[in-house]
């Protein structure tokens, strides 16, 4: 600055910083005032951290699953088929209160329509960490604690068992659906994002070669990626699933839907990432690896792929839900997994059922819950990731 | 335009050819057939399975009865399916229109109510509109159709407002009503209105911060006239685009929601076909249903033409990416 001069016509060159600032406030920064903004990277965060925290609940419960299911997914109780919701209680019949919750003995009423009473005649009190069927936790260790159930005390009549008590009810052959519920979170939240996962990296690896390799491998690679997207996802899915017996055991048929994911999710990346490193190879810290004398794999794995790992993560976790959903609708439409094995999609056949679901359409609408609440954790990530890579980029 | 269906036809051609050899060798590397189920289930003898594949055919190589497949297609025949005793193509065209039909009436409710929320949204960023917008995204975007169509049917069956059943119509006229159609229409809708939504209220906010707007305020304009006549038909081309690919995703939600309730299309028949194994009519469904696509992508393209005179010049089908307001190209031209 020339203070110590006189004064005369102020320089254009040396403008006032704030005026600078303003300039770059209007070309670069969201519009509103800085509280809009902060407001916004607030939600951007808040999206984040929502969808991480509801994903990451789902694979926490789904690994304990076996621990926090009171009962064993395939057990069944004849007795009572489609029985309610089983109902806690603090107030007995005649009015006292108790601090142990405890439930009633069902009783089927009528057998036809499937209603149950309740026999007050006995309580089952309710207890933490009680004893139950034995399975192992973390596929390690052997043993029959569950995070609740009916305490082991309540034997009140000596030649009945206790009575078993269902949050979510139970199922045609009485199986406890809460448990099934839990059980089935493993195999959905295994195979959709295993299929995801490895149909990714297939898809980077030969989106990869297609943007570097030389033109006839990348046209023969961009047509077959072509012809799997002119077909709709879930029709090309049917059609590879008819090509196999239709009743597999539930292990084999969740590697065959993986292999399947992988099989027609690797298009789509495959695009992606061939555009990617199309449009990256042509920039100056590329052309400075180049010179720099490095080797091709070290260019695309260390300069190009690092550049593009983001758009790539959020394809990917746009893709999970699909291959999510899809899963769960070949397992609804009785060629995924199969029974007496619990998947999400078959247990909404159940749903299907119209005089049943006009009896307890929530309780067997749950599955479904789930689903939209997995989705939606899913989807809040994606949102919050992209949004996240905007503001860096500003 | 000619010069640009034609060579989509080309290509499309292609595509279709790529797509059949591919199932059809998918479909028989596995071995089993309808008649294989038919030898477990009713029990049938070797030599009647050995007689019944000689007649049909199957005893040939794999090559040579995909050639005669396509001989056959080339003569606009596409078999029988094993399971409905029925020429593939009587079988498959009454669903195709039934199909089509509810695509259509869940495409329109779609648009009409994205664009509608979209332009009340871009009018003001931050907006209680565009606030609530960005919430119907959300939900709608994780709402998977299999829950919206459980929850539509728990809501048929509650209430008595719409007709239940016709499962087995075979017509399109056989029991088409507006309120039956409604449910499944909804269904498949619901999850379009988070694309369109999205890319109508950011095309509408991006064209009403051009200069042409202003100048068609300054002409004094009804706000009304300027959204609909100079901003629409600017943010118009994305979404043309979109529901050329999302016809896709129609067809694919059809699947699921034909299935749960009731409306016998394309997807309530593909589902059928595989769980009978029926190969010459999965194979027909899997054709008509890539060709239709194909038809969506062609249409979207050319109705971009149409709304949009700058992409009607031959240099400028070239540059076709430029009008893609999503990646923020320049327009040709502009």
């Amino acid at each position: 600055m020339t203070d110590t001069q006189p004064p005369h016509p102020p320089d254009t060159r040396a403008a006032p910083p704030p005026s600078h600032a303003d300039a770059w406030e209007r070309a670069h920064a969201a519009p509103g005032s800085w509280r809009a903004r902060a407001r916004r990277r607030l939600a951007r965060r808040g999206k984040l951290i929502a969808g991480l925290g509801i994903v990451s609940t789902f694979y926490v419960i789904a690994v304990l699953a076996n621990f926090i299911a009171p009962y064993d997914a395939s057990e069944q109780s004849r007795q009572q088929p489609f029985a309610p919701p089983t109902r806690i209680r603090f107030q007995d019949a005649e009015g006292r209160w108790h601090a142990r919750p405890f439930i009633y003995r069902l009783r089927l009423t009528d057998p036809l329509a499937r209603t149950y009473g309740e026999d007050t005649s006995a309580r089952f009190p309710l207890a933490l960490f009680t004893r139950g069927h034995t399975y192992k936790l973390f596929g390690l260790f052997p043993t029959d604690r569950h995070l609740f159930g009916v305490a082991a005390d309540a034997t009140a009549t000596p030649n009945a068992p206790p009575q078993r008590v269902y949050l979510l009810g139970t199922d045609d052959f009485g199986r406890d659906r809460l448990s099934r519920l839990l059980m089935a979170s493993r195999f959905s939240l295994a195979v959709g994002p295993l299929g995801t996962l490895l149909a990714g990296v297939l898809g980077v690896v030969l989106g990869c070669v297609s943007g570097y390799a030389g033109r006839r491998v990348d046209a023969l690679l961009m047509r077959a990626a072509d012809a799997m997207l002119a077909l709709p996802d879930l029709v090309l899915i049917l059609a590879a699933r008819a090509a196999f017996p239709l009743v597999l055991p539930p292990s084999s048929a969740g590697l065959l839907l993986v292999g399947i994911f992988i099989a027609i999710g690797w298009a789509e990346m495959a695009r992606l990432a061939r555009g990617l490193v199309l449009g990256l190879r042509e920039r100056e810290f590329v052309l400075a690896a180049v010179s720099l004398g490095l080797t091709q794999k070290r260019i695309l794995f260390r300069h190009i792929l690092p550049n593009a790992s983001r758009p790539l993560v959020v394809q990917l976790s746009l893709m999970l839900p699909a291959f999510l959903l899809a899963e769960t609708a070949l397992s609804f439409l009785g060629v995924g997994v199969q029974e007496p094995a619990a998947s999400w999609g078959n247990m909404l056949v159940a749903a299907s059922n119209l005089t049943l679901l006009g009896q307890q359409p929530l309780v067997l609408l749950s599955p479904a819950f789930a689903i939209f609440l997995f989705v939606l954790g899913v989807r809040l990530l994606s949102d919050g990731l992209r949004r996240d890579g905007d503001g860096r980029a500003r | 335009m000619l010069k640009l269906i034609l060579s989509r036809a080309v290509q499309g051609v292609v595509v279709l050819f790529v797509v059949s050899a591919l199932t059809f060798a998918l479909l028989a590397a596995a071995g089993g057939d309808a008649l294989g189920e038919l030898a477990s289930e009713q029990g049938a003898s070797e030599t009647t399975l050995r007689e019944m594949r000689r007649v049909y055919g199957l005893d040939e190589p794999l090559a040579s009865r995909y050639f005669h497949w396509l001989a056959n297609l080339a003569r606009g025949r596409m078999g029988e399916s094993f399971y409905y005793h029925a020429p593939v193509a009587t079988i498959i065209r009454p669903r195709l229109l039934r199909t089509l039909a509810l695509s259509a009436v869940a495409l329109a409710l779609a648009i009409s109510f994205s664009l509608a929320l979209g332009a009340l949204a871009a009018r003001r960023k931050g907006s209680l509109w565009d606030r609530a917008s960005e919430l119907v995204i959300l939900l709608t975007a994780s709402t998977p159709r299999i829950v919206l169509a459980l929850v539509a049917l728990a809501v048929v069956a509650r209430t008595s407002w719409f007709p239940v059943g016709g499962a087995g119509a075979e017509t399109l006229t056989a029991d088409f009503s507006l309120l039956r159609i409604l449910p499944p229409a909804v269904v498949l809708a619901l999850p379009l209105v988070a694309l369109f939504l999205a890319q109508a209220r950011e095309g509408l906010s991006h064209a009403l911060a051009q200069d042409f707007v202003q100048v068609a305020r300054a002409k004094g304009l009804p706000e009304r006239a300027v959204i609909m006549r100079h901003a629409l038909r600017d943010a118009l081309n994305p979404l043309i685009t979109l529901t050329g690919y999302a016809a896709g995703s129609v067809v694919s939600g059809s699947v699921i929601v034909e299935t749960v309730l009731g409306w016998s299309g394309l997807g309530a028949l593909s589902v059928n076909a595989v769980r009978h194994r029926d190969v010459p009519l999965l194979m027909g469904v899997v054709m008509v249903t890539a060709t239709a696509v194909l038809v969506g992508n062609l249409v979207a393209d050319i109705l971009l033409r149409l709304n949009d005179p700058r992409l009607r010049q031959d240099h400028a089908q070239k540059t076709r990416r430029g009008t893609n307001r999503s990646l923020n190209l320049p327009a040709p031209g502009a």
